[in-house]
């Protein structure tokens, strides 16, 4: 056969593949979760031995190995930006409309950063150390969204 | 029975020993009377932190006598229906001493109905029975809507939620020109009510429909608590959290001439093979090569479209299909089918219509199998779905 083939018959069928999945906080992120959509409260887990706050909340500590899962604590709802980007691309698994700003976040009372995205400022203007505080969603979905965004403190 | 939350009345009465707080009972002591018009009349007497109940014809001598229909107070005891809208609006009624009645409240723990396994009709039925008592009219405010319930399948209903000056009344039957219907099958309505699967996913896969105005299916959500199972509520401990989605990866398949010609004959009805010029063997689908003599076939052959059944599976699991993230019915059947004009193993796979798997009869060596027609989708588009099913050519 020549490299030119007869492709009179050949066509692309679109379709796309579904993926059902499903995803288990675990009890530690349950409570996280059901508190911000229940209390409008965000807590954070405290290791008694080295005195680090986690904020997401983790059932074991990362330096000390101990196990904390029941050491709840609560964090503010104000913290600052540890760091940054700014997301330029729209895709439908994107919790926004591009830009935004995805940023680390770190709690007052908390020493880990919580990755959320902040709105309600210009996307250029972010910064590393800027003070925000957290808005909660209206309408909730019980995932990590309850808190809708982040949005500047002036 | 109260048939709306499926417990009865006599439940609630058998059960005041067990639930009664003798702390609640500190410094009460007086006979309270029940009459539950069609179930009967219950005298409560509670002296010196102790308690008694029995039926009784008799209530004088109730310092107040609480009359309401079984479904009511059945509700109230439950804490599915709020105490005092029900006393404002008359449902239940107190005779005698109205301040003596609340005291009652202290006595005792909050009736939990044994957990058990609901039908999907029996949640239904408590979904629809509790959804005015889940109505929250602050989010309601200046809205003037009817939204429509048609819940499909055998043990479906229809339904209508009128919500005018921050009330809500339920009703069966559908009106006439809801500014929202929601059209879903009961399986999938209970299984979004109990948050095992989301709305978008039912949305996107077609199992759900909403005809109207989509800003205010998006405020159902505010307009209505979340559905709890009777017994839910008061069971103690924590709420875990499952996530569950559908990705949806978009992919292409590029058919190539052998299978582009194939797809494209389905879509004119044909069926088409191709032959090997060494063996003779047909293959359907066509494969560029003989799978057995590795040499290139090149000659055409229309074969079928009737055809002998020679294999009946039946699949009693199915995995979900990969397009829709939607799993199909079970059981249903998988045929091999040997077309006319196709020899020996040279079997077809298609799929047998539901209703017939049964009469099914398969054929080996000499004996022929049960005679099948394809059954052509009425728009083919180039996939082997052109061909819906196969059925018994009769």
């Amino acid at each position: 056969m020549k490299d030119g083939f007869d492709t009179t018959d050949c066509f692309v069928v679109e379709g796309k593949l579904a993926l059902p999945y499903s995803y288990f906080a675990g009890r530690v992120g349950s409570k996280f979760l059901t508190t911000i959509r229940d209390e409008k409260r965000i807590m954070g887990i405290k290791c008694d031995k080295c005195k680090k706050v986690f904020v997401p909340p983790r059932q074991t500590c990362d330096v000390c190995m101990e196990d904390i899962r029941d050491n709840w604590v609560d964090v503010q709802n104000t913290g600052e930006v540890t760091n940054f980007t700014v997301v330029r691309y729209n895709d439908k698994h994107l919790p926004k409309k591009a830009p935004y700003i995805l940023a680390m976040i770190k709690l007052d009372g908390a020493d880990t950063s919580l990755v959320h995205v902040v709105e309600g400022m210009d996307v250029g203007k972010a910064k590393i150390g800027m003070k925000v505080q957290a808005v909660f969603a209206r309408e909730t979905t019980s995932t990590i969204l309850d808190i809708d965004h982040f949005a500047p403190v002036s | 029975m109260s048939e709306k939350f499926g417990v009865k009345v006599e439940d609630i009465f058998n059960t005041m020993q067990e639930r009664f707080r003798p702390e609640g009972a500190a410094g009460v002591d007086a006979s309270f009377g029940y009459d539950i018009p069609g179930r009967g009349k219950w005298r409560l007497t509670v002296k010196d932190g102790t308690m008694k109940i029995e039926q009784a014809d008799d209530l004088s001598g109730c310092v107040a006598v609480t009359r309401a229909d079984p479904d009511t107070f059945v509700g109230v005891n439950i804490g599915k229906v709020d105490g005092t809208a029900a006393f404002t609006s008359g449902k239940i009624s107190v005779e005698g001493d109205v301040g003596a009645v609340s005291t009652t409240f202290k006595l005792f723990k909050r009736f939990t109905p044994p957990k058990k396994e609901l039908t999907v009709g029996e949640y239904i039925l408590d979904m629809f029975g509790t959804l005015e008592s889940r109505f929250q009219p602050q989010a309601a405010e200046g809205l003037d809507i009817t939204i429509g319930y048609d819940i499909g399948g055998r043990e479906g209903g229809r339904w209508t939620a009128r919500i005018k000056d921050g009330k809500c009344t339920v009703k069966e039957g559908l009106a006439l020109s809801p500014n929202l219907t929601m059209i879903v099958k009961a399986k999938d309505w209970v299984d979004l009510m109990l948050g095992e699967v989301d709305a978008m996913t039912l949305l996107s896969t077609g199992r759900a429909k909403v005809e109207g105005d989509m800003n205010l299916a998006v405020k159902l959500g505010e307009l209505f608590a979340k559905y709890k199972a009777p017994g839910e509520e008061a069971e103690e401990g924590q709420q875990l959290l499952v996530l569950k989605k559908v990705i949806s990866v978009g992919q292409r398949f590029a058919t190539g001439p052998v299978m582009g010609k194939y797809l494209n004959g389905l879509k004119e009805k044909k069926i088409l093979a191709n032959k090997c010029p060494e063996c003779g063997r047909t293959q359907v689908p066509p494969r560029e090569i003989c799978a057995l003599c590795r040499v290139r076939c090149e000659e055409w052959v229309e074969v079928g479209p009737k055809g002998n059944v020679r294999l009946v599976d039946t699949a009693y699991y199915a995995s979900p299909d990969p397009l829709s993230g939607e799993t199909r019915e079970t059981p249903y059947g998988l045929c091999y089918i040997l077309l006319d004009g196709c020899k020996g193993q040279e079997v077809f796979a298609h799929f047998i219509r539901d209703d017939q798997l049964e009469r099914i009869e398969m054929g080996w060596n000499e004996k022929k199998g049960t005679i099948v027609r394809p059954v052509w989708a009425e728009k083919r588009t180039g996939r082997v779905s052109d061909i819906k099913y196969f059925e018994i050519d009769e």
